[in-house]
């Protein structure tokens, strides 16, 4: 660790920061446009002048531990200003994902998926082949048959729910209805996905990948905070500015004060919302599957129901919003880069092939409906195992900036 | 063989005086065409020029006596080049002067201003005050003879014809047009400077207390708007504090992508107006980079000394109504990390030259570089001198005029270099 005046350049870091994205950086001459028109640069926590000049030495380590990084939402006012077309606002974008990978707990992970650009099949290709060995442990690929049922469906469900009912479909089929579900064979044909991977393994596996990109995620977190803390003063306690940050996140304060892309406010705002209404009626589905035993599928009028509705239309809302941005004004929204494409492709493969596995289990052959929902598992598995690795860690760093800044300035 | 033919100057600010002198002094016959009814151009704009700072009129005043008494200069103002070909060794030139509303009769005497109810926005003092449609264009001109925007009279007007005694003004005078053949062409139409209303995220053009250093000059200069007082547009009031914002529009890829070379220089300049006129305002000056040349590091030094004249490296983000009147200036301190809220009372925003040649006004094909400036053509016999060329100051335009004119009285001779 780097003493206060010590300076460690790495041409290594450099060269990371240029082929990410970051090789603008050189053609900063340090004139600070960038850091007087930005409006969420202030106080102790200036930005983006001093990163250009950190990313031009390859100061990997200042940059690691600089709160004025997370703290940028990337409206790129200091991109369209600068007078050298250097693109401080890409630059702090790749820096970030420099950054989580600086941060990362255990590095290697970090280091895989900073580098998603190479190691992608890695990082998909691990938990098919780890699902392959558990159905393969289990029952030696039975691909599961079509089977007859009729199922008064109410609706859409996650292919979680989906699994949850079939069992309970499959249940019925070997004698007895539960949850007031009514099974009437003959009318539609449908492949049970449990009988290709029952359920127990699904439950371990998540629950210990969650496990693990939580303790990853806190680890991290501990990391950059102790980091950041460094050299620096905080007054008050930790809570007393996170409660106003919290605040500042839930309604995008911060988004609004950016200049050149506030459009994209309202979108991500969608997103936050939707991301947790979705992981909140996940939780009210756990509480209905085994708590209150509601009868699944869960009729459209059941407030959870309405919750996850919601939450998917946010989802939805945000994703095209964005895409519709990213694509009709590409000088305000910053390069897409390999980190970038990974993290967006493992999302949409999640979204995708959940839909896939629903409609897969009525039309596909049954070999190919079961390719698909290994693929589909296998993908939640990479989400979730990257997540603190991935964009998504902006969710902890950036909130841990913010309670930063307040406690140097209050 | 030699080409006996005269040679053409356009342009006669400081650069094409001094080419069409030199080349004149070497035994060429020069004709020397002006656009404005006076020569001088810019420089006679300036209130001092560095680094010696003496006022203009005292180096112009030198070249119009020796414009006046060489018979080898032919100048011709009010005048513009309509056409030009190439016409054997050299060129073809049509030549198009603005009708003589007011010819050589003129006594200075002033009658006819007095007596016009016409005004239009000064042209020499940047459109900052008004001036009678008819008019001496300033107190230096050369010719010394009132000139007249016809646009401005209204219909049927004869106020300035009744009021003149010696039978100077003649309203139905016509444009004239004459052709000539030269051997060689220098060409020095000059610069403009980049236009404040480019500069709106720095209060161009939006906010009337930000300025640029053109203007600077003019309120300054005995003969400006103010009468050489230091005073804001907005309310005439004298500034408490006054803020230099350097590099506005300058080495930028949004604006002009080069440096102008001369608005440092510019900006200390004025710095020392301030504090000769206003020893107790305050005056900033926020720089990406000092650039002070070979020699005229000595301005440098003589700012830094003065007191109550601040250097603060960071470029201007942002200039925006303050309370109370004042402006408010974002901009980041590099030297010591901190963000400021400046307030101050008057910004000059130190504004680049833009080169003229752009403009489409001489039909001559001049060579550009990527910045717009002009390129040497020896095998056209046409060449470029002063800021027409590359920015620089007066000195070394005056050094650039003369080695273009040179080039071209060899280029006339029909040798090749």
């Amino acid at each position: 660790m780097a003493k206060p005046n010590e300076i460690i350049p790495s041409a290594s870091f450099r060269k990371k920061l240029a082929e990410r994205g970051g090789d603008t950086a050189t053609r900063c001459y340090q004139c600070a446009t960038c850091t007087a028109v930005c409006d969420l640069s202030k106080g102790d926590c200036l930005f983006p002048r001093r990163q250009m000049l950190a990313s031009q030495w390859g100061l990997a380590d200042r940059l690691a531990s600089d709160p004025g990084v997370w703290l940028c939402h990337q409206c790129n006012d200091c991109s369209e200003r600068c007078p050298r077309d250097a693109k401080p606002g890409d630059v702090l974008q790749t820096i970030r994902s420099l950054a989580i990978e600086e941060l990362a707990v255990p590095r290697f992970m970090g280091r895989l998926v900073g580098n998603a650009g190479k190691t992608w099949p890695l990082l998909i290709g691990l938990p098919i082949l780890l699902w392959i060995g558990i159905i393969f442990m289990d029952n030696g690929f039975a691909v599961p048959e079509r089977v007859d049922y009729q199922i008064q469906r109410a609706g859409l469900e996650i292919s979680l729910v989906d699994a949850a009912y079939a069992q309970d479909a499959h249940g019925e089929a070997a004698g007895g209805a539960h949850h007031g579900v009514e099974h009437v064979p003959g009318k539609e044909n449908r492949i049970i996905y449990e009988e290709l991977v029952p359920h127990k393994y699904i439950y371990v596996v998540y629950s210990t990948a969650f496990l693990l990109a939580m303790v990853a995620a806190l680890a991290g977190a501990a990391k950059f905070w102790k980091l950041m803390g460094q050299g620096t003063e905080r007054k008050g306690t930790f809570l007393g500015a996170f409660v106003p940050v919290l605040g500042e996140i839930a309604t995008h304060k911060r988004f609004g004060d950016c200049g050149a892309a506030k459009t994209r406010k309202w979108a991500h705002f969608c997103l936050l919302w939707g991301f947790f209404g979705a992981a909140f009626a996940s939780a009210l589905l756990i509480v209905a599957l085994y708590v209150t035993k509601d009868p699944l599928p869960l009729a459209q009028a059941h407030p959870y129901k309405i919750i996850g509705n919601i939450s998917l239309l946010l989802l939805v809302v945000g994703a095209v919003w964005l895409f519709i941005n990213r694509m009709t004004d590409a000088a305000n929204t910053g390069t897409s880069k390999a980190y970038d494409t990974f993290f967006l492709s493992v999302v949409m493969t999640v979204v995708f092939t959940g839909g896939l596995t629903e409609l897969a289990a009525f039309v596909f052959p049954p070999v190919l409906a079961s390719i698909v929902y290994v693929i589909h598992l296998s993908a939640i598995l990479t989400m979730f195992l990257t997540v603190p690795f991935s964009k998504f860690a902006h969710m902890v760093y950036r909130t841990l900036a913010m309670v930063h800044e307040r406690m140097v300035q209050a | 063989m030699n080409n006996s033919a005269p040679l053409m100057v356009v342009g006669a600010g400081i650069s094409g005086v001094t080419a069409a002198l030199e080349a004149a002094e070497a035994g060429r016959e020069v004709i020397l065409v002006e656009r404005d009814p006076s020569i001088g151009g810019r420089v006679l704009r300036s209130h001092n020029y560095f680094p010696k700072l003496c006022p203009p009129s005292c180096g112009m005043e030198l070249n119009t006596r020796r414009v006046e008494r060489n018979p080898r200069v032919r100048v011709l103002t009010g005048t513009t080049v309509a056409a030009a070909t190439r016409d054997g060794e050299g060129w073809n030139v049509t030549l198009k002067t603005a009708p003589a509303y007011v010819n050589d009769r003129c006594t200075v005497c002033n009658e006819c201003a007095k007596a016009c109810p016409a005004t239009v926005p000064d042209p020499f003092n940047l459109g900052l005050a008004e001036v009678p449609a008819i008019r001496l264009p300033h107190l230096d001109a050369w010719p010394q003879r009132y000139t007249l925007d016809r646009d401005a009279c209204g219909s049927g007007c004869t106020a300035c014809v009744d009021a003149c005694e010696f039978g100077a003004i003649d309203l139905d005078a016509k444009e004239t047009e004459e052709t000539v053949a030269v051997s060689a062409v220098v060409v020095a139409t000059g610069w403009r400077p980049y236009p404040l209303e480019k500069l709106d995220d720095l209060g161009g053009g939006v906010l009337p207390d930000v300025i640029s250093n053109v203007m600077m000059e003019r309120l300054v200069a005995p003969a400006g708007p103010t009468g050489g007082e230091i005073k804001r547009p907005s309310d005439g009031a004298v500034p408490k504090r006054v803020a230099f914002v350097q590099c506005a529009g300058s080495r930028d890829v949004n604006h002009l992508p080069y440096c102008s070379a001369i608005c440092c220089l510019a900006s200390m300049k004025q710095a020392m107006y301030v504090k000769e006129r206003l020893p107790e305002t305050a005056v900033t000056i926020y720089y990406i980079d000092r650039r002070t040349p070979g020699r005229n590091e000595e301005m440098l030094n003589r700012v830094d000394e003065l007191d109550g004249v601040e250097l603060v490296k960071g470029k201007v983000g942002k200039v925006e109504r303050g309370a109370g009147g004042a402006l408010k200036l974002r901009v980041e301190d590099v030297e010591s990390g901190r963000l400021l809220e400046a307030e101050t009372d008057l910004v000059v925003l130190a504004t680049g030259m833009v080169s003229n040649l752009d403009t489409g006004d001489t039909p001559f094909a001049v060579h550009t570089d990527d910045d717009g400036f002009g390129l040497d053509d020896n095998a056209a016999k046409l060449f470029v001198a002063g800021v027409a060329r590359r920015p620089e100051d007066v000195a070394a335009s005056v050094r650039d005029a003369t080695g273009a004119a040179a080039k071209a009285c060899v280029a006339a001779t029909g040798r090749t270099q």
